[in-house]
């Protein structure tokens, strides 16, 4: 092969591959605004899926940890909702974990994951992720590993399931060592957010 | 081949829908066509997209190919192809983000779709513009009514619903191998069996 040969080949690639990043870039700057809000709208259904009774839906940071206070009618706590992200097999888990003032397991969805398709990626499939609702600390872990445990791992998929099970629990401790739960909602938000909120929900009564 | 010299030539244009049909005939593109076959939704919603990327890529590669050296082309066609690929993934998941998590994997994958990178190396790559925007939207339609046949077929036998309206009643008793691999290949082999019988029958009116 001449040397000019090789020149023009790699003077062609490079400007194909300049050429097609810059229109992705367009394409994604224009798409990216809709993408946001899709994510946006799927994740207030979930949300909605964890908690039916939940009215109002507010995030919220307390000591660090950030989560999404879900408020009833009344605005009283019923709920939080926390995401977690866990490596598992082939890379994170983004694990959406809803739980109850009890520290209960109201519902799992998992968000993002890489895991093996038909082995750990069946970690999103309803019959695993339903064995956590209802459910707190030590009886969530993998039967496999104690005997007390409660949760079947999806077979062939250890390492996931562990990824999840725990990231779970691992959270729970989090809230129930801060003390989260028990904080009445009216504690949580500094004075002026809740000035805020309360004429958000005001507007919203009116409309 | 006779469309090497003709501006315009309507033969690119058919063949791919019926002659030389790239699932019934070149039986190239099977794997979406395996993986996304069991619901029509799903089948019409692949079948765009790929309509669109290859006619897009054919153009495109017909538009470079005096430019491209021979020793580069297949780096230079997967690039084309991957910037169709992605604007198709981020605009599904803008504006339908339901079915592009149906078609999850396989639309990446269409990347390396051999209807794509094949018919822009047997083709776009030989012919002018004009023509190799006829053979992909040839290609692309051969290509979507074959996938909405075997879906259609699919759906009906194994959920009995047509685009997931319930067409057979509910005391119909679905045929569950229909919406799993060896449905689709069951299908398919049907379905060439059927080309061929009505080719070999025109054959011998003919003589």
């Amino acid at each position: 092969m001449k040397k000019t040969e090789i020149f023009t080949g790699i003077t062609v690639m490079f400007t194909v591959a300049l050429l097609s990043g810059y229109l992705l870039a367009q394409v994604f700057k224009i798409t990216r605004v809709q993408i946001e809000k899709q994510k946006k709208i799927e994740a207030e259904r979930l949300n909605k899926e964890m908690f039916p009774e939940g009215v109002n839906f507010v995030e919220t940071e307390q000591q660090g940890l950030s989560y999404i206070s879900v408020l009833d009618a009344k605005k009283n706590q019923i709920g939080m909702i926390f995401e977690i992200s866990r490596s598992g097999y082939g890379g994170p888990i983004v694990i959406k974990v809803g739980i109850d003032n009890n520290l209960q397991v109201k519902g799992v969805r998992i968000l993002e994951h890489n895991e093996t398709p038909g082995l750990g990626a069946k970690i999103t499939d309803n019959k695993f992720l339903n064995q956590f609702i209802g459910k707190t600390g030590n009886e969530l872990s993998l039967r496999k590993y104690h005997s007390e445990g409660t949760i079947d791992a999806v077979t062939g998929a250890t390492i996931s399931s562990k990824a999840v099970t725990e990231g779970i629990v691992e959270m729970i401790e989090k809230v129930r060592s801060l003390n989260i739960a028990s904080s009445p909602y009216s504690n949580i938000l500094p004075e002026e957010e809740k000035n805020k909120k309360m004429g958000k929900s005001q507007k919203g009564e009116n409309n | 081949m006779s469309a090497q010299h003709k501006l315009v030539d309507t033969k690119s244009f058919t063949s791919g829908l019926w002659k030389m049909n790239p699932i019934l005939y070149l039986m190239i593109g099977l794997c979406p066509l395996l993986a996304v076959s069991s619901a029509v939704k799903d089948a019409l919603g692949m079948g765009v997209a790929v309509i669109f990327v290859l006619t897009g890529a054919n153009v495109t590669i017909s538009l470079i190919r005096r430019v491209v050296p021979s020793h580069v082309r297949i780096p230079v066609f997967i690039v084309i192809i991957a910037t169709f690929v992605t604007t198709v993934d981020y605009s599904l998941t803008a504006f339908s983000p339901q079915l592009h998590k149906n078609l999850g994997v396989y639309l990446p994958l269409m990347v390396v779709n051999c209807i794509i990178l094949g018919r822009a190396e047997a083709f776009a790559s030989k012919n002018n513009i004009i023509n190799s925007a006829l053979d992909g939207l040839g290609m692309g339609l051969g290509f979507t009514i074959a996938i909405f046949v075997i879906s259609a077929i699919r759906e009906l036998l194994g959920q009995g619903t047509f685009m997931g309206l319930n067409v057979l009643g509910r005391n119909y008793t679905p045929f569950i191998i229909m919406l799993m691999p060896p449905g689709a290949f069951l299908v398919m082999g049907f379905l060439i069996a059927l080309k061929n019988s009505i080719e070999r029958r025109g054959q011998k009116n003919v003589k």
